[in-house]
């Protein structure tokens, strides 16, 4: 095993999927997928239950084969090189599975070595991928002690025993306390700052916000690509503005002629860059109005979800 | 707490963010599919080390290991010393039942039980094979089936000893048993790939085993019917109701004492009789029944001689031996043709006698000791007639192969169809 074997030439876009369609009889599950994640970022994949992420997802991993379309994972083809292609992807399941009568350490050490590493550095590995999900002091219990959250991050520690280019991430948050998916961020995050590519699937939106560099979404089995790229644009110009007099606000932004739009209490503002947001808080200010609330109008993921408005299978 | 502390030196060279101890696995290309060595040897491992038993599982098993030795024991202090090969034969028969009946068991859960767990598509993302899983699976199943034999193993040492049995012999019947407890176990990994629910292929794979072992004897015997000849055949007796009450006494008379003399032909009409009269070519059938795993079994029995296996050192024909003659009956079929059957004639009979020609108790002890000796010969023959083990060994050599090939088919990331009803994960 030479060290240039496993630094694979760096690859500028991670995934590509072009046209992507399944069926599964008459349920058409993905229909036309489309999306790019380049290395080195973290890609968000959003969309109502039964919209076809799990589906696209397993399309991606090379553990089904697409009706139409291609796709390319870390520079291969997964029709015709699926074992690349798995051998790439670091793969977390929307379902939980675990080995009920083996114990973390032995769970994550088997992965290991079904990925031929050496028995005692699988186990070294496996050690420090349980401190790393904080699940150490289960290394030697069995994994069906394990609450929902814990078998969630032992499935992350899972994914990453072979030290993957690309990660799926099926739904992480799902069941994670708080803590939990700060961490979950920050690892995506530092996987990311590595070169390596993540595809990341999930619901809670208000958190993908911070994590992600750019979101796919999708509905009814298809990615909305530019649309709602501009939809996420248009909703990261949005601020939303509080004043103590709410009346005083919207005087002076009438008087001044600047476009608002009322919204409870406050008005929402639009603002091309940061720069704008911050002099348009000066002129507020100087116009003697006494704003104790100024920032971005909620997620822009979020606002881009419910806009979409469509109605869920 | 996000980056953890190395404590072991010296820092591995390519730490990475998601661990600190660098992994190189190898590079992988195409789809392989075929077993490797490492991949069986790891998967039988992950599945021994799953379906390992409790503390009181090794209870429950001591225990009953415990119990069949003590039967041994007991049944060794009071079973008479002679030799007998039954008792063995029987015990070989049981072992084939229960290891028939829990390889499938345990392996018709396997695959479609870990798709629903969620454990099998993860091993599918490693670098394990279609063919490491599925191989990995068969060995780990027909492990524990066999161990739970081990559990008899006594009965059959100690039954062995008097069987009359050689080693050899023994360790033949008992790996062609091994054999078939591995076809059946891949019979059930076929089924729990093929079926999506675990009590579907379960069911699925009792009904195969209970095809081969019971449907094999039922279609042997519809199938006898249709390779059955018939002829009609004209048989003659003497028509008792129009005899005069003199011609009566006289030929009731003449039974009594042997003499016929005094008879009249003319007085004694004959009454003709037709009916149909069959021969089962069961040679042209006999392939069906030797399909079944058991009679198999019986077929790898050593040969006992009816007549020389004192001198051969054998027990006397047991259980197997007069099935083997069932057998070999079965695979040479009647041994006489359907235009061999002599019409009985009682008129002609009578006529004979009539003319004094009764037959002397000389004769007719000359031809009941050459009937005797050709039924004593074709004895012989079909108890010698050559072992036929063969069509049993090829069908559980062809369930073997075929259902490995299904499974390894079935198990193929990625995958074009899914068991109906089910996900990826
Ligand atoms: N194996 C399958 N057989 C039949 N229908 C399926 C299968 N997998 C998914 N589907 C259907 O395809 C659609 C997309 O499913 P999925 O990809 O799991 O959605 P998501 O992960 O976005 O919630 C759903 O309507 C689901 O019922
Ligand atoms: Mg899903």
């Amino acid at each position: 095993m030479t060290a240039t074997a496993q630094a694979p030439a760096p690859v500028r876009e991670a995934i590509v999927a072009n046209g992507v369609a399944r069926s599964f009889g008459s349920v058409r599950a993905v229909q036309d997928a489309t999306l790019t994640v380049p290395a080195g970022s973290v890609t968000a994949l959003i969309g109502p239950n039964g919209c076809g992420k799990t589906t696209l997802m397993l399309m991606l991993s090379g553990l089904l084969r697409p009706d139409t379309g291609t796709i390319t994972v870390a520079g291969h083809n997964p029709s015709t090189d699926a074992a690349a292609v798995r051998a790439a992807i670091g793969w977390m399941p929307d379902q939980l599975g675990s080995w009920d009568n083996l114990t973390c350490l032995q769970t994550l050490t088997l992965m290991g070595e079904a990925y031929r590493i050496p028995r005692a550095t699988a186990r070294e590995r496996g050690l420090d991928l349980l401190e790393r999900v904080h699940l150490i002091e289960f290394a030697n219990r069995p994994a069906r002690v394990l609450s929902r959250g814990q078998k969630q991050r032992l499935s992350l520690a899972r994914a990453l025993v072979h030290d993957p280019q690309v990660l799926l991430l099926d739904e992480p948050a799902n069941g994670l306390d708080p803590r939990s998916r700060i961490e979950l961020r920050t690892l995506v995050r530092e996987f990311a700052a590595e070169g390596r590519a993540v595809l990341v699937s999930s619901h809670v939106l208000a958190e993908l916000d911070e994590m992600v560099d750019d979101a796919i979404f999708m509905s009814q089995g298809r990615t909305l690509g530019d649309d709602a790229a501009a939809m996420v644009a248009d909703a990261k110009t949005r601020y939303l503005v509080h004043a103590l007099d709410p009346a005083a606000l919207q005087a002076a932004l009438t008087g001044a002629d600047v476009p608002f739009e009322a919204a409870g209490e406050g008005v929402i503002m639009r603002f091309v860059d940061e720069q704008r947001a911050a002099e348009a808080l000066t002129w507020l200010v100087q116009q003697g109005v006494r704003i104790h609330r100024f920032g971005p109008a909620g997620s822009a993921l979020e606002q881009t979800y419910m806009a979409m408005n469509e109605e869920r299978r | 707490m996000t980056t953890p502390t190395t404590t072991h030196t010296p820092p591995p060279p390519e730490a990475s963010a998601s661990a600190p101890t660098a992994v190189t696995p190898p590079p992988q290309s195409g789809n392989p599919w075929r077993p490797t060595f490492h991949g069986v040897s790891l998967m039988t491992r992950i599945e021994l080390r799953r379906r390992r038993p409790t503390t009181k599982g090794y209870v429950f098993y001591g225990i009953l290991f415990g119990l069949v030795i003590a039967i041994c024991v007991a049944a060794a202090v009071f079973a008479p010393a002679q030799l007998s090969s039954t008792n063995f034969e029987i015990v070989l028969i049981m072992v084939l039942g229960v290891g028939m009946l829990i390889a499938p068991s345990l392996s018709a859960t396997s695959i479609n039980g870990d798709s629903s767990e969620g454990v099998l598509a993860p091993l599918q993302m490693s670098h394990l094979t279609a063919g490491d899983i599925a191989v990995g699976k068969l060995l780990a199943s027909w492990t524990v089936s066999v161990i739970a034999l081990v559990a008899v193993s006594p009965f059959l040492i100690y039954t062995f000893v008097s069987s009359g049995w050689t080693v050899l012999e023994m360790l033949t019947t008992v790996g062609a048993i091994l054999l078939v407890v591995m076809a059946f176990t891949a019979v059930g990994l076929a089924w729990s790939s093929i079926a999506a629910r675990a009590v579907a292929s379960v069911a699925l794979a009792h009904l195969t085993t209970g095809f081969f072992l019971i449907g094999t004897l039922i279609v042997f015997g519809v199938a006898g019917l249709l390779v059955t000849e018939e002829s009609s055949q004209r048989d003659h007796y003497i028509d008792w109701n129009a005899l005069s009450p003199e011609a009566e006494s006289a030929l009731d008379n003449a039974y009594m004492t042997g003499d016929y003399t005094n008879l009249n032909i003319d007085d004694y009409s004959c009454l003709e009789s037709e009916w149909a009269y069959t021969v089962t070519h069961t040679e042209r059938v006999s392939w069906i029944v030797l399909m079944n795993p058991a009679v198999m079994i019986i077929e790898t029995a050593p040969i006992v001689d009816p007549e020389t296996w004192e001198e051969d050192g054998r027990a006397a024909p047991g259980a197997f031996a007069m099935l083997h003659s069932a057998l070999s009956e079965a695979r040479m079929g009647p041994d006489n043709d359907i235009n061999q059957y002599q019409a009985y004639d009682e008129c002609a009979e009578l006529a004979t006698m009539i003319d004094n020609n009764v037959a002397s108790d000389e004769d007719l002890e000359a031809q009941w000791e050459a009937q005797n000796s050709a039924w004593e010969q074709r004895q012989q023959e079909l108890a010698n007639l050559e072992r036929a083990p063969w069509i049993g060994l090829g069908v559980s050599g062809a369930l073997l192969v075929g259902s490995m090939w299904i499974v390894i088919r079935r198990l193929r990331v990625p995958y074009k169809t899914l068991r109906t009803g089910t996900r990826v994960a």
